[in-house]
């Protein structure tokens, strides 16, 4: 009995809150509202909100259809353990210092968590066995290349600051750095660490794949890129990936920057967070998207290793001043 | 001592000599070459089991194992004969050797059926064994030396083993002439040394040299490092490799790319560390460190503009010897709390480079003997034919880049915090681009030769053979385990490994007697504690429970979601239904650029990587003015700042 | 429970794949201004995807000419049902102004089931969109969950 009653909380935790239901409910709901917005500052109406939902259970009512040339066990593989990466991310994440488990995991492990959704991206658009794939996950490597960088220093620069203050060296433990902004403040109000905060901002679109920097799934050039040949459930679950990531990338967004106590009532937690990612959400991947076009995959190199790195850079270096 | 385990370290280096000895008598008759074959896999399997049964004195009881070869005791504190000393570091290295030594003569039981003067060909693999594992077994300088030169000989023997192959006798020829560069400098070293201090036992001269360090050690220790350096494949004298690795048969590719090197870690290792003391010395860090980034630079610059499989590979072996240098410079720092990361974290590596590099080469090897080549722009499309080669690569590749739950995640944590918390932050920035570097050019070799299109002369392709399979299943597994419960692994084969390193006194003591290493240092020698706090925490176990529980949960619920809808709009007429999208047109093979992934990034960076490839000419004179020139950067900076 | 909302996605998700087999360009350029800000399909829920695999509803535009007719047909049978096939313009319909060529081979219901005609050179965009819902009801109808 007693260890069914603590299991019962755990499984609760895995599987609607903040687990699998939730992430799914919230992120795709994080969708509608990107594009209802994107659509409204168009002048258009739009979409409504809960089109990503009618999306992915059409999706699911498809056939879905392998082409003969593809190695099916990858092909049908590799979104799957793409999305419960990104589900498992989003149980250290914690919420204004409630977490599922605090002691598992940290910077470096989400650091490598995040690459996985991509990596599926990549494995499976090869897998598939079509050339107009081969070209996309050219792409995609060279994106992932050109934003992780910006990203290390960024966590880097934050886990410095955090650990100076715990333990005199460096911390790379998400729940210490909940910890340090409780103590002292939150992230965003060390000047510090202001160009960090600019600079995730803008590696947020590339993380996610919007526009300008969804060049590895280009509509227009390549045919979709990886998923050209991906059809009916398994695209579902593509999208839903690329849905949770866009949930998982805003809500590490508020932990590492604007985390701490916040207030002790764990409702009126979780309802800040939800705000506080969809402002985030909107400010950096909608306004971007309806404004900018697509840049080229030179250019989004050229880019993400000149001006978010500078930024960074900025960052590391004031953070080892003791600013 | 004269317990049983004092004759062990002599077994498994005897062992596989006289295997050698055995197989050249018998000769080239082929009825007996089952009878070699056999000889060759009992004589490693033999040494394999001696080392394990060492693992119980030194590792669990923390013993340290000395034997005098001929009984040659020392004569008044002052060591006259060979002697063999086993302790923690050596065994473990021993361990990985003799391990892969094993695996390999499993491998090449089927590999090397088409090659004839296979007789040769175990004589020169017992032969490399032996002399590897006697290397790290010993403690003699010289006779580190002897052992050096056979393994040498024995590798250049190997790789130009094929000698109808063009490729096979030009890397040869390289292989000679920086090898033995290389080795004349360590010559020149050991010379230098001992003509300085009169004696040639490792541990004697640790006690001698203590702190008093003459012009002429100085000098010893520039030839000795750049040697060693040759040997361990660090930038710039890494260009013997790339070639020796590509032509030798890959049983021998493994164990020269994963293995070899260690040993020329190991002797670096033994150099810094035992002898010189070097522990607590900026500027001895310093030089380490920044040699190893060069190394993890080049080396996969190098690999990404790769155009062959097994030179990709190669490079990025380099470039993963560069993360191993790294470490142990970290190990040098005076915080001694993060020395013992830094160390750990390196050692963790050496185990799981050697794991999945063997991997990756004789998934290689698998590659090269089904289809008869290893070029990436003419291989395609493979995975439908030999799944479990694909299955083994993806394994590998994940390993490599460092993704958890495999056994890479461990030691680049470790290195990326040692390096962070020593204080060089753009080392652990250059790492982590490196580590996503290896994963961009380890996708493109899956996307060339595994996925991607079927070409028609490669449709009868089968898979490999089970004697082949059963050493890549079990270095798999090796890979997944050790990632899973890196605490148990840590425990029991790095702590100790780690402690040994920094435990010169009792190194010296176990020599001659108690308390000469006291009386030789005239000051107690502090050892770092080996608690280390991880900046973070990671517990493989629970994330891998909650893996399973997600995936089973993800089958279910969608499992019970799938519905179709059983009205075909229209039949198939033209059975295109099941093609890939190719705009309409006819699905035939288009070779649209896909064997080359990254050429626009190429393109990008192209005075980077033209200068980066213009500069590995090929021609052998250049590569030997880079090892001197090496040489001669080593010696200026020992001098000025020592 | 599940099949009434998979019923329900399917009318409020259509994913579109346009298929030119010979038109003078006319028709999409139609049918992507109905995507534009004036008469903002995607309320709808509409999407232009890039490849057929994942769409719902394919509008082909445009008599079907000699050399495009194979191509059709592949581009068709890769889309995974349920699916829906409307002929946007009078040229599918009846080849227009093109009739009796040597290169046009007839209206697209010679080779492939049709299930909304939209008629007009070029139809108008409320014709369209007025087709498009019919299309959906025709997807809930006739092709609904088994």
């Amino acid at each position: 009995m007693e260890a069914l009653k603590t299991l019962l909380p755990q499984i609760f935790y895995v599987l609607i809150f903040p687990g699998f239901l939730f992430c799914f409910i919230f992120g795709l709901f994080l969708s509608g509202i990107d594009r209802k917005m994107v659509a409204r500052m168009q002048r258009r109406i739009g979409p409504p909100i809960m089109q990503p939902f009618y999306d992915f259970f059409k999706l699911v009512g498809k056939d879905h259809i392998i082409p003969r040339k593809a190695s099916k066990k990858v092909f049908l593989l590799a979104p799957i353990f793409g999305l419960i990466s990104i589900v498992i991310i989003a149980l250290f994440i914690p919420i204004f210092g409630f977490t599922f488990q605090n002691n598992t995991a940290d910077i470096i492990v989400i650091l490598y968590l995040i690459t996985i959704p991509a990596l599926s991206l990549v494995v499976g658009g090869s897998s598939s066995g079509s050339p107009f794939a081969s070209i996309g996950i050219s792409r995609e490597m060279v994106t992932m290349l050109s934003y992780e960088l910006p990203l290390v220093m960024i966590f880097l620069a934050i886990g410095r600051k955090a650990g100076a203050a715990i333990n005199g060296n460096v911390t790379f433990s998400l729940a210490d750095i909940s910890k340090y902004q409780s103590m002292s403040g939150i992230m965003i109000s060390k000047w510090a660490l202001i160009p960090a905060a600019i600079a995730f901002l803008l590696i947020i679109p590339a993380e996610v794949g919007t526009v300008p920097f969804d060049v590895a799934e280009a509509e227009t050039e390549i045919c979709e890129g990886p998923l050209v040949e991906y059809s009916g459930l398994y695209l579902g679950i593509y999208k839903l990936t690329q849905a949770v990531k866009m949930f998982i990338m805003g809500s590490l967004f508020v932990a590492l920057f604007f985390g701490g106590s916040g207030f002790s009532n764990i409702y009126l937690n979780i309802i800040l967070m939800i705000v506080a990612v969809i402002i985030t959400i909107v400010l950096s991947v909608s306004f971007v998207r309806s404004v900018l076009g697509r840049l080229k995959v030179e250019q989004t190199l050229k880019f993400f290793w000149t001006v978010p790195t500078a930024l960074s850079a900025i960052s590391l270096i004031l953070v080892y001043l003791k600013f | 001592m004269t317990s049983y385990f004092s004759n062990l370290p002599i077994i498994a280096i005897l062992a596989p000599f006289l295997g050698a000895f055995l197989v050249g008598l018998m000769g080239g008759r082929k009825k007996l070459l089952n009878v070699q074959r056999s000889i060759a896999i009992a004589t490693t399997f033999t040494s394999f089991l001696s080392l394990i049964y060492l693992i119980k004195p030194v590792i669990l009881d923390k013993y340290i194992v000395a034997y005098w070869m001929g009984n040659w005791k020392p004569e008044s504190q002052w060591a006259i004969g060979i002697g063999l000393e086993v302790d923690a570091f050596s065994l473990f290295t021993a361990l990985i050797i003799a391990a892969a030594c094993f695996l390999s003569a499993i491998y090449s039981f089927k590999y090397m059926e088409e090659d004839n003067g296979l007789d040769k060909y175990y004589v020169l693999f017992q032969l490399l064994s032996a002399s590897m594992i006697g290397f790290v077994l010993t403690g003699d300088v010289f006779n580190m030396y002897v052992m050096l030169e056979i393994m040498t000989f024995a590798a250049i023997a190997l790789t130009s083993f094929r000698n109808h192959l063009y490729k096979s006798v030009e890397a040869g020829f390289k292989y000679i002439v920086i090898g033995s560069l290389g080795s004349s400098f360590i010559l020149l070293g050991t010379i230098l040394l001992y003509s300085q201090l009169h004696t040639l036992n490792l541990a004697q001269m640790a006690a001698l040299l203590h702190g008093n360090y003459t012009p002429v050690s100085i000098l010893a220790l520039a030839f000795m490092l750049t040697g060693y350096a040759v040997k361990a494949f660090m930038v710039p004298c890494h260009t013997w490799p790339v070639d020796a690795h590509m032509a030798a048969p890959s049983s021998i590719s493994m164990l020269l790319s994963g293995i070899m090197s260690k040993t020329g870690v190991y002797a670096l290792v033994r150099i810094l560390y035992m002898i010189y003391q070097s522990t607590g010395r900026p500027e001895m860090e310093f030089l380490i460190i920044f040699w190893g980034t060069i190394t993890m630079l080049v080396g996969i610059t190098m690999a990404v503009v790769q155009t062959d499989f097994k030179r990709l590979l190669a490079f990025s072996s380099v470039s993963q010897i560069g993360y191993i240098m790294v470490g142990f410079g970290v190990g040098l720092s005076v915080n001694k709390g993060v020395a013992v990361v830094g160390t750990m974290g390196a050692l963790f590596h050496m185990l799981n480079h050697a794991t999945f590099k063997s991997l990756l080469f004789l998934c290689a090897g698998a590659v090269l003997h089904q289809t008869g080549t290893t070029d990436l722009n003419k291989l395609g499309g493979l995975s439908k034919k030999m799944p479990y080669t694909t299955a083994f690569f993806i394994i590998g590749t994940l390993s490599i880049s460092g993704i958890p739950p495999f056994n890479g995640f461990v030691s680049k944590w470790l290195i990326y915090q040692a390096s962070f918390e020593a204080g060089y932050a753009p080392v652990t920035i250059i790492a982590l681009m490196a580590s996503v570097l290896t994963l961009a050019s380890l996708i493109k070799v899956i996307q060339s030769v595994f996925f991607g299109q079927l070409k028609e002369e490669y449709k009868d392709v089968k898979e490999v053979p089970l004697f082949m399979r059963i050493p890549m299943m079990v270095l798999s597994a090796i890979c997944i385990i050790v990632g899973v419960v890196p605490n148990f692994v840590s425990k029991y084969l790095i702590e100790p490994a780690a402690f040994s390193i920094y435990n010169i006194g009792n190194y010296i003591d176990v020599m001659f007697e108690k308390g000469y290493a006291a009386k030789m240092f005239k000051e107690t020698v502090s050892i770092p504690s080996m608690d280390y706090t991880l900046a973070g925490y990671w517990n493989p176990l629970s994330w891998l429970i909650l893996f399973m529980i997600l995936l089973i949960a993800l089958i279910l619920f969608f499992s019970f979601g799938y519905k179709s809808s059983n009205n075909k709009v229209i039949d198939d007429l033209i059975n295109t239904r099941y093609e890939t999208f190719t705009g309409g047109e006819k699905e035939d093979y288009n070779h649209l650029g896909e064997n080359d992934m990254f050429w626009g990034m190429r393109q990008d960076f192209g005075r980077y990587f033209r200068f980066i490839k213009g500069a590995h000419s090929g021609v052998v004179n250049d590569y030997v003015l880079w090892v001197v020139a090496a040489c001669a950067i080593v010696t200026i900076y020992l001098f000025t700042l020592m | 429970m599940l099949d009434k909302i998979i019923e329900k996605s399917r009318i409020k998700s259509p994913w579109i794949y346009h298929v030119n087999a010979g038109s003078c360009n006319g028709c999409d350029i139609e049918l992507i201004a109905l995507l534009g800000p004036k008469f903002d399909v995607e309320r709808f829920g509409v999407k232009l995807t890039g490849t057929p695999k994942h769409a719902d509803i394919v509008f082909v535009t445009g008599p079907v000419t000699a050399q495009t007719k194979d191509r059709v047909l592949r581009v068709i049978s890769q889309v995974p049902d349920p699916k829906v096939i409307i002929s946007l313009g009078s040229c599918p319909m009846s080849c227009n102004v093109f009739k009796g060529s040597y290169s046009v081979v007839g209206p697209l219901d010679k080779w492939v089931p049709v299930d909304v005609a939209i008629g007009g050179c070029s139809p108008k965009p409320e014709a369209i969109i007025d087709g498009l819902i019919k299309g959906l009801d025709i997807l809930k109808e006739k092709r609904g969950v088994k």
